[in-house]
C-alpha cells in the first residue's frame, strides 16, 4: 500500500456522489431554479469536503510510537503505545494486531493510545507498520495510509516453545559414572565434605554435620562436558522454519533446565553466529534473529582445559 | 446468483446506531425540509403537521428497536414505499398532468417516503439516507422559492446536516470530536467548494416547455374589461411639483395607461413589484404608443380584442418581419399590485395566464382582465429576434409595413423643422437606418443629461423642442420621445414603448427583481427584415444573461466599493496585528529552557538537520557541534545545563539563565548567517 492517502472502497461513495450531483445539476440547470442550483452547490461542497477532506486530514496526521516492549513471544499479545494527533483508525499490519481507534476523544479525557499487537511469527522488528485511516469530518469516505513507526529499540519476537527434540543420553547417565562431573560452586549436589575456610555458610549441610560431629558442607559438582551446540538450520519455508525454531527453543530450554551449557548455531542476516545462550530470553532472541540458511558451519568448540 | 449475493450484501443491516444526538440532528433536518416545502405551499398544513409528528414518532420507534428491529417493520416500510410510488406514477400520468401537477405529488411522495423510512432507521447508513432524502425535499421546496426568505430554511437545514454529519463521524470513529478550529476550517472548505462551483456554473434556464404555472393572486378585478387600470387610478405623488393631467397610474408611473404624459414624472418609489425568471434579460414591454401630440403619447391602434381561449393562449404574431427569432420563456411572479398589463420580452407568442380570456391589441399589448396583485404568476413565451449590429446595418430588405401603418409610425403633430435639421445634420454621413439610429443615440448621449428633478414643462410647450433646444435635461420619457421624433422627422418609423428594465439580477434565486423605479420608456424602430427593434437612448441593456458567479462577484465588488477604505483598512490591519500578537503569544517560549531549545532547533533547521523525535537535546546539540565542523562543543555546553534544569531540577541563577539564552541566540545567528552565505555560494556548507 502506498504511503500516500488512498480512498478505501471509493467506487460506491464517489460514484454515488457524482451521480447525485450530476442529476441534481441537470435538474437545477434545466429547471431554471436558482435555489435548487444553490442548494446543489452546497451539497457539492459538503460531498467534496466529506470525500476529499479525509485525505487532507490523513496527510497531516502525525503518528508516533512512544512505548513498546523489547521482547515478546509469537502468538502472545503485546501492548504498544501509539499517539495520534487526530482521531484515527489504526490497523497494525506488521506485526499483526487488533484494529483500534486512537487519538483525542474530547476535552477532559485522556486520548486513546494503546494498541495490542499479536505477532504470529518470530522475528526482529525495528518498526511497526500500521494502516491509519480516517473519514473525518463527515464519515462519508474512508481514506487509508500506511505508515512505518520506528520502535525505540528492536522488538524480538521469540518463537513459541515447541516440543523439544529427544536428546541422546550421555554415557554417565546410562552407567551412573560421574567422571564427567567436576566440583563447582554451583551445580548438582555430589556429597558432603568437611568445611574449609572460604566455604559459603549457605552450603553448610547441617544433617551431615550432626552426623559427623564436625562442620560439613555440601560438595557440588557440574558437568565437565563440552557445551552442547545446537545447530538450527531454518528452511526457506516460513511455516517450516517457524516450526523448527519452536522445537529448537523447546530443546534449548529443556537443556538449560537440566543445567547443560548450550551453544546455538544459527544464521543471521550478517552471517552465521555460534554463541552460547544462558537463558530462555537469550535463546528466544537468537532464534528471533535467525534466518534461513542451510550452510551453517559451527565454529569448533574451544579445547577443554586440562 | 452473484447479483443476488450482492443485493443481499448491500441489504445487510448495518450495526445499530446508538447516538441520540445523530438521530436528533437527522430528525431536525427532515423536519426543516418538510417545513420548507410547507412554506412554499407545496403541502398543506395538516399534512405538514402529520408528517412532522409521524417522523418524530418513527425516529423514536427506530431508536427503541435499533438493536433488533422487528421484521414486520421492514415489510411495512417496503409496502408503503411501493404504494406511494404507484400513487405518484398514477398522479403524474394523469391526462391533465403538467409541471404543476407533478410537483405536489413529488413532494408528497418524498414526505411519505421519509415518514415511512423513519420507522426503520436502525443503522448509520439509514440515517445517511434520511439526510439525503431531506436534501431532495429541500430542492423541491427551493424550486418554488423566489426570494431570499427561503435562505432561512437553507441555513437551518445546513446547520442540522452539518451537526448530523459531524456526529456521524463521532459515532463512526468511536468518540472522535472536531475542534472549533477544525470546524471553522471545514465550514470554510465547504463554502469555498460551493462558491467555486457556484462561480463556474452557468445560470439555470428553463429548458423544457411544459404546462407552466399560472395563478391569479390578490389583484382584484378591473372595472372595465379590456381597459387599463392606470386610467382609473387615483392621483399619485409626482417627482416634482405640479399636477397630473387627469388620473394617474398604478405604481406612481404615468405610463401603463391610455396615454403617456411626457411632461410629468411620477415619484415611483422602490417597491418590489415582481420577480422575473427568464432565459435572458430583456426590457419587459408593457405597451406601445404610436401617436404623438407634442406632449403626450397615445395608442391609436390599441383597440384591444378579447381572446377567449384556455391557458395557454396562442397569441397572433403581430409583426410582419421575415426573420425568425428564438423563443424566450419568462415567468413573472407578482409581489405588489402593478398594472394590468401582461409584460413580456419583445413579441409574445404564447401565454400561460390565470384567466379564461385576455385582451390583445395589434401593437402587441396584452391587457389582463383581472388586477395583477400579490401572488399572481404568469408565463410568457416570446419570439425574440435579436440581430447583430452588422445584420441591422446591412438590412436592405424592402419595407414590409403597409403604407397606412408606416404613416402611423411617421406621424408628427407638426413638421419640427429644427428637429429635422438637427437629425439630418447628425445623420448626414450615415447610409443605413441602423447607422442613423446609432448616430442619434450617440448625439443624445453626448449632448443631454438625465434627471427626474426638473421643473414641469410650461403649458402648451412641446416636450421635444423644450428638451432638445432648451436646457437638454430630462428623464427617460423625454429622451426617448426626442429620439422617436428625430427618427420620424427623417422618415424612419419609430414608436414609444413603456415597461420595465430587466431589474437587478439575484444570483441566488436566478430571478430578476423588478421594482417600481425600474419603470422605463424607450424606442422601437422598424427594420424591414427584423421587425421592431428596441433602442434605449437612456441606458444600456446587457445582451446576455449574467452567470450567477459573475453577478455575485459583481455584487460583492460593488458592496466592497461602498466600504470606506481608510476605516476598513485600519480595522483589517488591526485584526491582522491582533492575530499576529495572539499567535506570537501562543507560540512564544515560556521558559529559558524552551528558548534555548528553540534556538538550537532553529539553528538545526537552517543547517538542514531537524531534530528527530527520539533524540535527546544533548544528542541533538552534539550533532549540531559536529555539523559546525569547527571542533567546538558550544551547543553541547549549552545543552547540559538545559537538560539538568529540565530533568534534574538544577535551576541555574537568573543571570546564568540570561547568559545561556544569549549564547544560544548568538550561536543560532552564526549558523543562520553561514547557511545564508552557503546558499549564496560564498562559503562551504554549514
Amino acid at each position: 500500500m502506498s504511503r500516500w492517502p488512498r480512498p478505501a472502497r471509493p467506487v460506491a461513495p464517489i460514484g454515488g456522489a457524482v451521480a447525485i450531483l450530476g442529476i441534481w445539476w441537470l435538474v437545477a440547470h434545466n429547471g431554471g431554479s436558482g435555489w435548487v442550483q444553490t442548494l446543489g452547490d452546497l451539497v457539492f461542497g459538503t460531498l467534496t469536503v466529506g470525500i476529499l477532506g479525509p485525505a487532507v486530514v490523513l496527510a497531516r496526521a502525525k503518528v508516533y510510537l512512544f512505548r513498546a516492549p523489547t521482547d515478546s513471544v509469537a502468538g502472545l499479545p503485546l501492548d504498544v503505545g501509539i499517539r495520534a494527533s487526530t482521531r484515527l483508525r489504526v490497523r497494525p499490519i506488521c506485526p499483526r494486531g487488533e484494529e483500534v481507534f486512537l487519538g483525542p476523544v474530547g476535552r477532559g479525557r485522556p486520548p486513546d493510545d494503546g494498541v495490542t499487537l499479536l505477532p504470529g511469527r518470530r522475528g526482529v522488528h525495528e518498526s511497526v507498520t500500521v494502516d491509519i485511516a480516517t473519514a473525518a469530518p463527515f464519515a462519508l469516505q474512508w481514506w487509508t495510509r500506511r505508515v512505518v513507526l520506528p520502535l525505540p529499540g528492536a522488538l524480538h519476537v521469540a518463537p513459541r516453545r515447541g516440543q523439544p527434540d529427544s536428546l541422546p543420553l550421555g554415557h554417565h547417565e546410562e552407567s551412573g559414572e560421574t567422571n564427567d562431573w567436576t566440583p563447582a560452586d554451583v551445580g548438582q549436589p555430589r556429597g558432603a565434605r568437611p568445611y574449609s575456610p572460604g566455604d559459603s555458610r549457605r552450603q553448610v549441610h547441617w544433617r551431615a554435620t550432626a552426623h559427623a560431629g564436625e562442620l560439613m558442607v555440601r560438595d557440588l559438582e557440574r558437568p565437565s562436558a563440552e557445551p552442547i551446540t545446537l545447530r538450527v538450520a531454518l528452511p526457506i519455508d516460513p511455516d517450516e522454519a517457524e516450526r523448527i525454531a519452536e522445537r529448537a527453543l523447546g530443546t534449548v530450554v529443556q537443556l538449560l533446565e537440566r543445567g547443560a551449557r548450550v551453544r546455538l548455531a544459527t544464521a543471521e542476516t550478517m552471517g552465521p553466529v555460534v554463541a552460547p545462550v544462558v537463558d530462555r530470553r537469550g535463546a528466544g532472541r537468537r532464534l528471533a534473529r535467525a534466518v534461513a540458511d542451510a550452510g551453517i558451519v559451527p565454529t569448533p568448540a574451544p579445547a577443554p582445559k586440562p | 446468483m452473484r447479483i443476488i449475493e450482492t443485493i443481499r450484501r448491500v441489504n445487510q443491516p448495518g450495526p445499530p446506531e446508538h447516538s441520540v444526538r445523530l438521530r436528533v440532528a437527522c430528525l431536525c433536518t427532515v423536519i426543516v425540509s418538510i417545513a420548507a416545502c410547507a412554506s412554499m405551499g407545496e403541502i398543506p398544513v395538516t399534512t405538514t403537521a402529520g408528517g412532522i409528528g409521524l417522523v418524530t414518532a418513527g425516529m423514536a420507534f427506530s431508536y427503541a428497536t435499533r438493536s433488533r428491529p422487528p421484521s414486520w417493520v421492514k415489510l411495512f416500510v417496503a409496502a408503503g414505499a411501493i404504494a406511494a410510488s404507484v400513487w405518484f406514477v398514477h398522479a403524474v400520468l394523469a391526462p391533465v398532468a403538467d409541471v404543476v401537477n407533478v410537483e405536489e405529488p413529488l413532494t408528497l411522495l418524498l414526505v411519505s417516503v421519509l415518514v415511512l423510512h423513519s420507522f426503520h432507521v436502525p443503522s448509520r447508513r439509514d440515517l445517511t439516507f434520511a439526510l439525503a432524502a431531506s436534501a431532495g425535499l429541500m430542492a423541491v421546496g427551493g424550486a418554488q422559492a423566489i426570494n431570499l426568505t427561503f435562505g432561512w430554511y437553507v441555513l437551518a437545514w445546513g446547520c442540522g446536516s452539518l451537526c448530523g454529519l459531524i456526529w456521524m463521524w463521532r459515532s463512526a470513529s468511536d468518540g472522535g470530536l472536531i475542534s472549533v478550529g477544525r470546524l471553522v476550517g471545514v465550514l470554510s472548505a465547504v463554502t469555498i467548494a460551493a462558491a467555486a462551483v457556484f462561480l463556474v456554473l452557468p445560470a439555470p434556464t428553463v429548458a423544457a416547455k411544459l404546462s407552466l404555472f399560472a395563478k391569479a393572486g390578490i389583484g382584484g378585478s378591473v372595472g372595465i374589461p379590456g381597459a387599463l387600470a392606470g386610467d382609473s387610478g387615483s392621483p399619485s405623488e409626482l417627482a416634482h411639483p405640479g399636477s397630473p393631467q387627469g388620473p394617474t397610474r398604478v405604481g406612481g408611473y404615468l405610463g401603463f395607461a391610455g396615454s403617456l404624459d411626457t411632461a410629468l414624472r411620477g415619484n415611483l418609489g422602490n417597491t418590489l413589484l415582481m420577480f422575473v425568471r427568464a432565459q435572458r434579460p430583456s426590457y419587459w414591454v408593457g405597451e406601445t404608443f404610436n401617436s404623438w401630440n407634442g406632449q403626450s403619447w397615445t395608442a391609436t391602434n390599441a383597440q384591444a380584442h378579447p381572446l377567449r381561449e384556455q391557458s395557454p393562449f396562442m397569441l397572433p404574431f403581430s409583426e410582419q418581419s421575415t426573420a425568425s427569432g428564438q423563443t424566450d420563456l419568462q415567468t413573472f411572479y407578482v409581489v405588489s399590485s402593478t398594472a394590468n398589463l401582461v409584460f413580456h420580452a419583445q413579441s409574445a407568442a404564447e401565454l400561460w395566464f390565470p384567466a379564461s380570456r385576455i385582451f390583445f391589441s395589434e401593437d402587441g399589448t396584452i391587457i389582463s382582465p383581472i388586477g395583477l396583485g400579490k401572488g399572481a404568476i404568469y408565463s410568457v413565451e416570446s419570439q425574440v429576434i435579436a440581430p447583430t449590429s452588422e445584420q441591422l446595418r446591412n438590412d436592405a430588405r424592402g419595407g414590409s409595413l403597409s403604407p397606412s401603418t408606416e404613416k402611423t409610425y411617421l406621424q408628427l403633430p407638426h413638421p419640427y423643422p429644427r428637429v429635422q435639421a438637427l437629425a439630418r445634420s447628425v445623420t448626414a454621413h450615415d447610409g443605413s437606418t441602423y447607422a442613423r439610429v446609432e448616430s442619434l443615440i450617440d448625439w443624445i448621449g453626448s449632448h443631454t443629461h438625465y434627471s427626474v428633478h426638473i421643473p414641469p414643462l410650461p403649458a402648451g410647450a412641446d416636450t421635444v423642442d423644450e428638451f432638445l433646444f432648451g436646457n437638454r435635461v430630462g428623464f427617460c420619457e423625454q429622451i426617448s420621445t426626442s429620439l422617436a421624433v428625430m427618427l420620424r422627422s427623417i422618415g424612419i418609423p419609430a414608436r414609444e414603448v413603456v415597461g420595465y428594465v430587466p431589474g437587478s439580477y439575484n444570483p441566488i434565486t436566478d430571478l430578476y427583481e423588478v421594482r417600481a423605479d425600474d419603470a422605463h420608456a424607450w424606442v422601437q424602430v422598424w427594420f424591414p427584415g427584423f421587425g421592431w427593434q428596441s433602442f434605449d437612448p437612456t441606458a444600456v441593456v446587457p445582451l446576455s444573461n449574467p452567470a450567477p458567479g459573475s453577478a455575485a462577484l459583481h455584487d460583492v465588488a460593488a458592496a466592497l466599493g461602498h466600504v470606506p477604505p481608510v476605516p476598513s483598512s485600519a480595522v483589517l490591519l488591526g485584526a491582522l496585528a491582533t492575530a499576529g500578537l495572539v499567535h506570537r503569544r501562543r507560540t512564544r517560549p515560556r521558559t529559558w529552557v524552551e528558548r534555548v531549545a528553540r534556538s538550537a532547533e532553529r539553528a538545526g533547521r537552517h543547517a538542514g538537520r531537524h531534530r528527530r523525535p527520539h533524540e535527546t537535546f544533548v544528542e541533538y546539540a552534539t550533532t549540531l557541534d559536529t555539523l559546525a565542523g569547527d571542533g567546538s562543543s558550544a551547543w553541547r555546553q549549552l545543552a547540559i545545563p538545559v537538560q539538568a534544569s529540565a530533568y534534574g531540577g538544577n535551576e541555574p541563577t537568573l543571570a546564568t539563565q540570561r547568559l545561556l539564552v544569549t549564547q544560544a541566540n548568538h550561536l543560532r545567528r552564526r549558523v543562520t548567517h553561514r547557511a545564508r552565505r552557503w546558499h549564496r555560494g560564498g562559503s562551504p556548507a554549514p
